[in-house]
This record gives C-alpha cells, structure tokens and sequence, in this order.
C-alpha cells in the first residue's frame, strides 16, 4: 500500500514551486501559541514576586547576619549561620521537636481519620449529623481553636483538669509543664486536622465497587478480612497522599502552637517554623531565622521525595501483582 | 442467626468508639458555646456548669459590646473579600490554560504550584515584612490580601482545573467555529459551567483569607485594622477582657465558616486533594 | 460552496502520521463523505478543513485561497459535532442565536462582563430574533426554543446542532458522525432530512462517517480512507462498482464484495480453491495470480446444473425477498463446527427469496462476465483501468510494484 502514496510523493514538487507559496508557509509555519502563556502568566508572576522572589530573599538571607532593625543592611558571612545553626543544641532541640510534632499529629491524625471514614461509610440512622459533627474542628479558625484548647487546659479551672480531678487525679499544666506541652500541642492539632484525613479517605471509599463487596460476602468473609482484602488495598493510596499532605502541613504549621504554647515550656514544643518567627522577631536575627527557614524547607523536600519513592515502589509492586 | 450473634459485641464497640469521637470532636465546640453562656464568677470561683444555660442568650449583646469585635469581623471579611477575588481572577485563567494547552513549561508551573503548598509562612514572612516595608504595604488591609493570594491561589487552580477537565472539548470548538475568541470562550462558555466549583474555590478563597493569622500579626500593628484572628488571639493568656466574652466573639467569628464549609465540603475535599495527586 | 482542494496534504501528532500525504480537488457543491473505520484519520481531516486541528503539511485551499492558518471563523464553515456540543447553559433559542451574536460582536464587546450583556443586547436585535426563529421553524423546533438542551431528546438535540450550522449560512458544512448517537429509525430519517438540507441550501457539505450506508445513501462523492492513507475518491457508483483496491472492495456493500483468489492462465481464470473456472480472463492482464471480485448480486443460481461454478452451501440466511448465500468452492470438512470462519474461502450470492436451498448441499452458480473486478494479488491495487479521473495514478504505482 506505501508504494501508492510513496510514488505520489516522492517526486520533488517540481509542479508547485511558486516562490510566493513557499513564503507564505514559511511565514506561517513557525508561529508559536502564544496564548497559554497569555492566560498563565498573571499567576506566575504573582507567584514569583510574592513567593519566589521572598523565597530567594530568605535563602541570600540565609548567608547574612542580617538584623531587623536593618532588613537591608547586614553582611554575607558565608555558612557561618550554617554552622552555628548546626552545631547548636537549641536547634537540634527544635528540630527533635518538629519531627515529635510532626510524627504525633500525622500519626494519630490519620489512624483516626481513617477509622472514622471507615465506621461513618456504612448507613445508619443520624449518619449526616454525625458526619457534620465530625467535620465541625476543620472549619473551625484556628484562632478560635487555640483560645478554647487554651481554656480547656487552664490549670486551675480547665475542663481537662476538672474531668480528670473526678477520676481522682491531680491537677497537671498541660500548657506549662515540659513533659505535657508537647502532648497538649499535637492533641489539639489532631483535633483540628482529622476531619479532613476522614473526609478525603471517605471520598475514597464511596468509589469502591460495591460487587466487590458482595463478592467476599458470598464467599463468607467476615467484617475484618473484607476490610483487610478490600477495603484497605483500595484506600491505601489516598491515605498515602493524604499522609504525604499532613506531613507537610504538619512540618510548617505555625498558628496553633504559637497560640498555644508560643514554642513552650521551656521549648519543648519549639518547632522549626516557631524557631524562625522567634529568631526574627523576639531576637531579631534575620539571618539566623533565613537559615531555620532554609534547613524547614530541605526537610520538607526529604520527606516529599520519600514519600514519591515510596510511592513509585509501591506502584510498582501494584503494577506487578 | 449465629453469626449475626457473634457478630454483636464487635459492632457494639464500633458504634462506642464511633460515639466517643463524636463527643471527642463536638465538645470543645460545646464547651465554647458553655464559656461564652457562663459568668466569670462561675468560670474562675465556682465551676464552670456543664450544662447550657440558655436563659443568658440575651447577655450576648452586651458581651459583644466589650470586644471590638464588629470592627475586627468587618477587617476579616474585607481581607478576605479581595483575597477571595483576586485569587479566582488569576485561578481561572491559569486553571484554563493548564487544563486547555500544551505548552513548554506546563510540567514546571504545575510543579512550583504543588511546591506552594511545602512552603513555610513563616520563612517568607521574613523577606515579605522587608519587601512590604518597601513598599509601604505593612498596616494596610490589600497589604495583607496581596499575601494571602499567594497561598490560597494554587488551590484555586487546581479546584478549577479539574473542574475544566470535565468540560467537553466539543463545546469551545464549537464555540470557536461560532467566532468567539479565546477570552470568550472562557468568559461566556467555561465559566457558566463550572459555577459549582468556583464558588467552591471561592469559599475556600474566601476563609483562607477570614482565618489567616501569620501574616496579619506581622504586619498589622494598628489595633484598629487589626482582622478578627489577630484580634481574638490577643486575648490567649489575658484575663483582662472577661472569658465570656471572648468566647463569645471567637464564637462569632466561628459561624460563618463552619455554615459555608458544610455548605461545600465535598468540593472542598476534592479540590485539596486534587493538588496532591496531580503533583 | 466553494471547490476544495486539498494539495499534499499531511498530518502528524509528534511522529505519529495520522494522515499521510494526499491531494483532491473537489468541486463546489458536492456532499462529500469522508468514509472509512474508526481512526482511519477522517475526522482529524475533517477537523483541518475546518480550522480545528492544525495541518502539519501540505495546503488547503477553498476557491483557490490559501486557508492553512485561517481561524475557522474566517473560513466560513460551520460545524456538527458527534456529540452535538450543544452550550448546556444556553437555551435552544440562545444556542442557534450564539453564531449570529459573534458575527455582529465588534473588538471591544469581548471585554469579559461587558461580553455577556452585549451578548443578550444583541439576541434581540430583530434581525437576530427573526432568522433565530426561521431556522428554530425550519427544523421544527418552535415549541422547545426556550428549553436547555439537557431536557431535549437525542433527536431534538441533534436539530438543534444542525440549526446552529445553518443560522449563519454559512459556504461550508462539515459533519463528524453526526448521526451516530442515534438509534436505527431517527437515523435513517435524519439522513432524509440531512439529505433534503443540503439540496435545498445547495451548499458544500463534507460529512464523515464509518457507515457505509449514509456515505452511499448521501454523497455525491467519497473518500474511503483507511490508516491514515486515502484509497480511493469518487462517486459512490465508482467507489461501489469500480473500487481501487481490495480494502474499499471489502469495505463496501454489505455484504462486502466477494474476493475470490485465482490464477490466470490461457484466458480464464481458475479459482485456487476447488480449481474451477471461474471467469474468463481480461485481455489487458498478464498471466499469473489475480484476485477476483465479484458483489454478491452478481452471482445467480444457474439455469442448468452442470453449467458455471460449482459451490457447496455452508450456509444460508432468509432475509424476506431475497436471501444472501455463503458458499464454499471446495467441500468443506464436515467435522468442523464452525466453517465461516474465514471470509476468504466462504463466498456469498444474493439471490430471490423464493430459491429454497439447505446448508451442506451442492449447487451451481453463474457468475457474469460483466462488473468484475480485478486486483493485483499482491498490491491489492485494482487492475481494471481506473476511469473516475480524480485520483492517482493506480496503474502506475501497479506497474512499480515488484513483480511477483
């Protein structure tokens, strides 16, 4: 069959050489769309003076002994921040701190997220309201949050103390003794946060086939090995995704713990992100906040990529199975 | 029979655990609710009671009247008006353009908007604070706007990007066949038919904006422009202002969000979502 | 109306050919049909005629003017999409008025806001109003024009599509399958009515499709592609009696041409299976194997047993006033189950209903010596002389392909 097309084609164009026909392709061959970039660019340019631009500031910052009372002023010093940042205790006490924020909150965030998607997908009667009762702490702002965990922790008068004095316990600083803070912290967040792991999983769920449910019943599974052989496979990939957006929501979270706590007691929950506002602006070192900044952020990245490695393995076990 | 039978102690602690979480996520609502309905006495002395009393509703106008906190709402809702706006002007045309062409690039603006999202504020409220020095930005309310697009704008995009993916090609052929340019095509065909999904945008626009508390506490120093947040988080660890009260303001200040956010929770957890899985 | 021509006209996605180089010049007027099976390439050509996909290579010319980078607005065409493309948010009224509003929207009326009052401003312009409702009459869809096209049958709505395309009146009307969403019965009566469009606007029409039927039914040329590759052009009597190669031969006719393989020798073709003789053999071809093809309608059964080609039945189906025959030229083996598996080897024969055969019997059938069609066994290519005079050089790319 090529030989047909091949014979029409192949003798060069000796019939239509025009010079004008020819320009006129050239002239219009080349032309380049410029339209997307039209309807793209006022967003990217936002983006790079508001965050890019910043970003990159903080990063040159970063390599300056910058004060506040002088933004513009300070000299480069080179990785002297670097150093001094790792090499510090107080650093290494944030960095502990974010990691115990972090794995705390994500954890238990999304084991109970997850196990309240699985309990509410099943019908039963009052489902909607309790759903909406459950989704209530995301909407909740957070400032509202953080002033009634604060009063609910209030040593003398707080509901905390109070429900646990019926039980016969003593009073405890959930907020002012070292060994609470960090607990009193990652509760209130979890509190905040899991509602979004449940509805997000929940979504998942509902577009699980239902004959597969049906399936297993024939085949006489109980609730737990449905639920391990159908159910979880099925929803594991979001609670990976969901797990991989805690983690890195959890590692730049500021306004809770600042409300909270401020980074205390005794910086027991003192987290990178509460480091950074308390390096600039209480001792107002610019340069030294950059370099928190600078190390949050590799941080981040590291657990991004693992989590995409981890991903991409797991999509290929799948893929092989 | 038998099975259902041996089936029962398991569901009995299902529906318990499922009922203590619920009481886990609706108490501290109530116990604001309870805050605002008690006195100080009672909070600070006595004890706080743990049922509502609902005879002091009509206290609440009088508890309002000691936190400026109308004035605060109206700050919120000003900040949160024009983040909303310019958020969705700029997130429906790069929406439209990452969903619609390809074009060099593409994969790299879908990356650095994923990448806003592993942003910390509080890094870039630092060079910010000095940019908006500059720039005489610090203690203005569109100060404050101009931040906040930036983080609630790639999530916008992707709300209405996947929004736009449903949108059969045929219709803006169609309308290009019918002689209307590309601006129109957006204006007069995509958006009538993704209004679901930009209003939820818009809400989700919109509350960003209503809670931000980072940058509205770093820049605003004038008690007067001050938004709610950064009104009601002046009041954590201050006993001058009664508790009542405060509770009652933050409460205020609660309504609207969680009224819209139930309003538009679907749309809401898929546009969060869908950021993450197309990064 | 104006005479299309395509000249070397090439389409490729990144090195992917979608549609190798081709050239046609086709008259004003003609309701041409761009025939072949799903992702054969006819709708990406018709979406280059129409401005909606870019052409990689090659030109288009609409009377003569070069049209390879006119928006499709300026090429005066109107287009019915498979799936209609109705505007969902639009009434019926307000889906035919939208291409008139666009003609009459001057630079600055697209300014977003301001677009959309312009747009009702405009909608009711008496001008706009009145060729809205003729047309919205014409098609018979008065009684719904307030409605949205979510509420419309599948029938209505493709009215309401082709309403659109005519509102503007425009010089071209290009249809990609538009009736493809239909059942049987709103089919055929949408080709009716299709047909009786184009005569009564006297307009050119290309229309693409997979059905063999509409394109015979409708046009008054075709263009059978297949992969990407033009195989023949012409008239449906051309395509249907003359085709260029054994693909448009099968893909024609229903059912399709019987291709018989034989072998010519001393004037007379021997079939290879059963060694019979089936035809004589034309004078212009050169001894050797050929590929005979004969349309079902063709073969009849023979007056006189003994006489023409002996076939055994193998099966048999009664379709009312006639009956399509399949035929074997050698006996099957009887131990098979199933022995229509190949349509090489089973032959059909559409005779009177009235004949009263039985599968697994032997019968005789004459085959005429007139309307047969040669191929070249190897090529595939037709070895009659080709006469439709629109395309390519059959014989020559015959003669250059490597002997045998």
């Amino acid at each position: 069959m090529a030989t047909r097309s091949s014979t029409q084609g192949s003798p060069p164009p000796a019939v239509r050489p025009g010079p004008s026909s020819v320009s006129e392709r050239t002239l219009a061959k080349p032309r380049r769309n410029w339209t997307p970039y039209l309807f793209i660019a006022p967003a990217l340019i936002y983006l790079a003076i508001f965050l890019l631009v910043p970003l990159a500031r903080g990063i040159q910052l970063s390599f300056t002994d910058t004060k506040l009372v002088n933004p513009g002023g300070g000299s480069f010093v080179g990785v002297d921040n670097y150093t001094q940042m790792l090499t510090s205790e107080q650093f290494w006490n944030s960095f502990l701190a974010t990691v115990l924020y972090t794995v705390g909150t994500v954890v238990f965030a999304v084991l109970i997220g997850t196990a309240l998607a699985v309990l509410i997908n099943r019908p039963f009667r009052g489902r909607t309201v309790v759903r909406a009762i459950l989704t209530f702490p995301y909407a909740m702002p957070t400032v509202a949050v953080a002033l009634i965990f604060v009063w609910i922790y209030n040593q003398s008068s707080g509901a905390l103390n109070r429900g646990i004095g019926v039980l016969g316990l003593g009073e405890v600083g959930w907020l002012t003794d070292p060994a609470y803070g960090m607990f009193s912290v990652v509760l209130a967040t979890v509190w905040k946060v899991f509602p979004f792991v449940m509805l997000v999983v929940l979504a998942s769920l509902q577009s699980v086939p239902e004959e597969l449910f049906e399936a297993t019943r024939i085949d006489g599974a109980d609730g737990l090995s449905t639920f391990r052989a159908i159910v979880l496979p099925h929803i594991m990939p979001t609670v990976r995704i969901v797990a991989l957006l805690m983690t890195i929501w959890s590692i730049r979270r500021f306004e809770i713990i600042y409300l909270l706590t401020g980074g205390g007691p005794v910086e027991s929950t003192n987290t990178l992100v509460i480091n950074i506002y308390r390096q600039a602006f209480s001792s107002q070192n610019l340069g030294l906040a950059a370099t928190i900044g600078v190390l949050g952020l590799i941080l981040s990245l590291s657990v991004t990529v693992f989590f995409l490695l981890v991903e991409r393995r797991e999509n290929k076990r799948e893929a092989s199975a | 029979m038998i099975r259902k039978i041996r089936k029962l102690p398991g569901r009995v602690a299902l529906f318990l655990g499922l009922g203590l979480f619920t009481v886990f996520a609706a108490f501290p609502v109530y116990w604001m609710i309870n805050t605002a309905l008690s006195t100080d006495t009672e909070l600070y002395k006595t004890g706080q009671g743990f049922w509502l009393k609902l005879s002091r509703l009509g206290d609440i106008p009088a508890k309002l009247a000691e936190v400026p906190i109308f004035s605060w709402i109206a700050n919120s809702g000003i900040v949160a008006f024009g983040t909303t706006f310019l958020s969705l002007v700029l997130a429906v045309m790069a929406a439209y353009a990452l969903s619609r062409f390809k074009f060099h690039g593409k994969g790299l603006a879908a990356f650095v908007l994923f990448a806003t999202q592993m942003l910390p504020e509080a890094l870039l409220v630092v060079p910010l604070f000095a940019l908006f020095a500059s720039f005489g930005l610090l203690n203005e309310l569109h100060g404050l706007v101009l931040a906040n697009t930036a983080f609630t704008m790639p999530v916008a995009i992707f709300i209405l990007k996947s929004a736009i993916d449903k949108i059969p090609y045929e219709i803006e052929e169609s309308a290009r066949i019918d002689g209307c340019p590309r601006s129109g095509q957006l204006t007069m065909i995509i958006l009538p038919l993704i209004v679901p999904s930009v209003a939820a945008a818009a809400v989700i626009n919109f509350f960003d904006g209503w809670n931000e508390f980072l940058f509205a506490n770093t820049f605003i120093s004038d008690a007067a422009k001050w938004p709610a947040s950064v009104g009601l988080a002046s009041f954590v660890g201050q006993y001058a202002t009664p508790l009542s009260s405060v509770m009652t303001a933050a409460f205020l200040f609660t309504i609207p969000a969680i009224v819209f956010f139930l309003i538009v929770q679907r749309q809401i957890v898929s546009g969060l979502t869908a950021g993450a899985v197309k990064g | 109306m104006p005479r299309i021509q395509f000249d070397k006209i090439r389409k490729s996605f990144g090195s992917n050919t979608v549609i190798r180089e081709f050239s046609a010049d086709i008259p004003d007027n003609e309701f041409l049909v761009l025939l072949g099976p799903s992702g054969c390439g006819k709708s990406t050509m018709l979406r280059m005629i129409a401005g909606l996909t870019d052409i990689s290579d090659g030109e288009l010319r609409f009377d003569g003017e070069l049209v390879n980078d006119r928006e499709p607005r300026d090429r005066n065409v109107a287009f019915v999409f498979q799936s209609y493309a109705l505007y969902p948010h639009m009434t019926v009224r307000e889906n035919i008025a939208f291409p008139l509003i666009m003609d009459r929207f001057k630079g600055w009326y697209h300014i977003p806001i301001l677009n959309s009052i312009m747009r009702r401003v405009i909608a009711k312009r008496p001008e706009v109003r009145d060729r809205v409702t003729e047309v919205a009459e014409m098609l018979e869809l008065g009684s719904y024009i307030d409605r949205r096209p979510k509420t419309l049958s599948g029938g209505q709505r493709q009215r309401v599509a082709v309403a659109r395309a005519l509102v503007r009146d425009p010089s071209i009307y290009l249809l990609d399958e538009p009736l493809s969403n239909l059942d049987a019965k709103l089919r055929t009566q949408m080709r009716a009515e299709i047909t009786a469009l184009y005569q009564r606007v006297n307009k050119s029409f290309v229309y693409v499709t997979h059905d063999q039927v509409e394109a015979m039914t409708m046009a008054t040329r075709i263009i059978v592609l297949s992969d990407g590759e033009v195989r023949q052009i012409g008239t449906p009597e051309e395509i249907y009696h003359r085709p260029a190669d054994t693909f448009v031969a099968r893909f024609i006719g229903a059912p399709a041409m019987n291709l018989i393989p034989v072998r010519l020798r001393d004037g007379r073709a021997i079939s290879d299976s059963g060694a019979q003789e089936i035809a004589q053999a034309p004078a212009h071809l050169s001894p050797g194997p050929a590929m005979l093809g004969v349309r079902p309608e063709k073969i009849s059964l023979a007056e006189h047993p003994g006489s023409g080609v002996l076939g055994y039945i193998s099966a048999v189906e009664h379709l009312g006033g006639e009956s399509v025959i399949g035929f074997t030229l050698e006996p099957s083996d009887p131990n098979r189950l199933v022995q229509t598996g190949s349509t090489e080897t089973v032959h059909y024969a559409r005779v009177p209903g009235t004949a009263q055969l039985t599968v697994g019997t032997k019968q005789w059938f004459s085959i005429g010596d007139a309307n047969l069609s040669w191929f070249d066994a190897d090529t595939g290519l037709a070895a009659t002389p080709d006469r439709s005079g629109q395309e390519v050089e059959l014989r020559s790319a015959r003669t250059e392909a490597p002997a045998p």
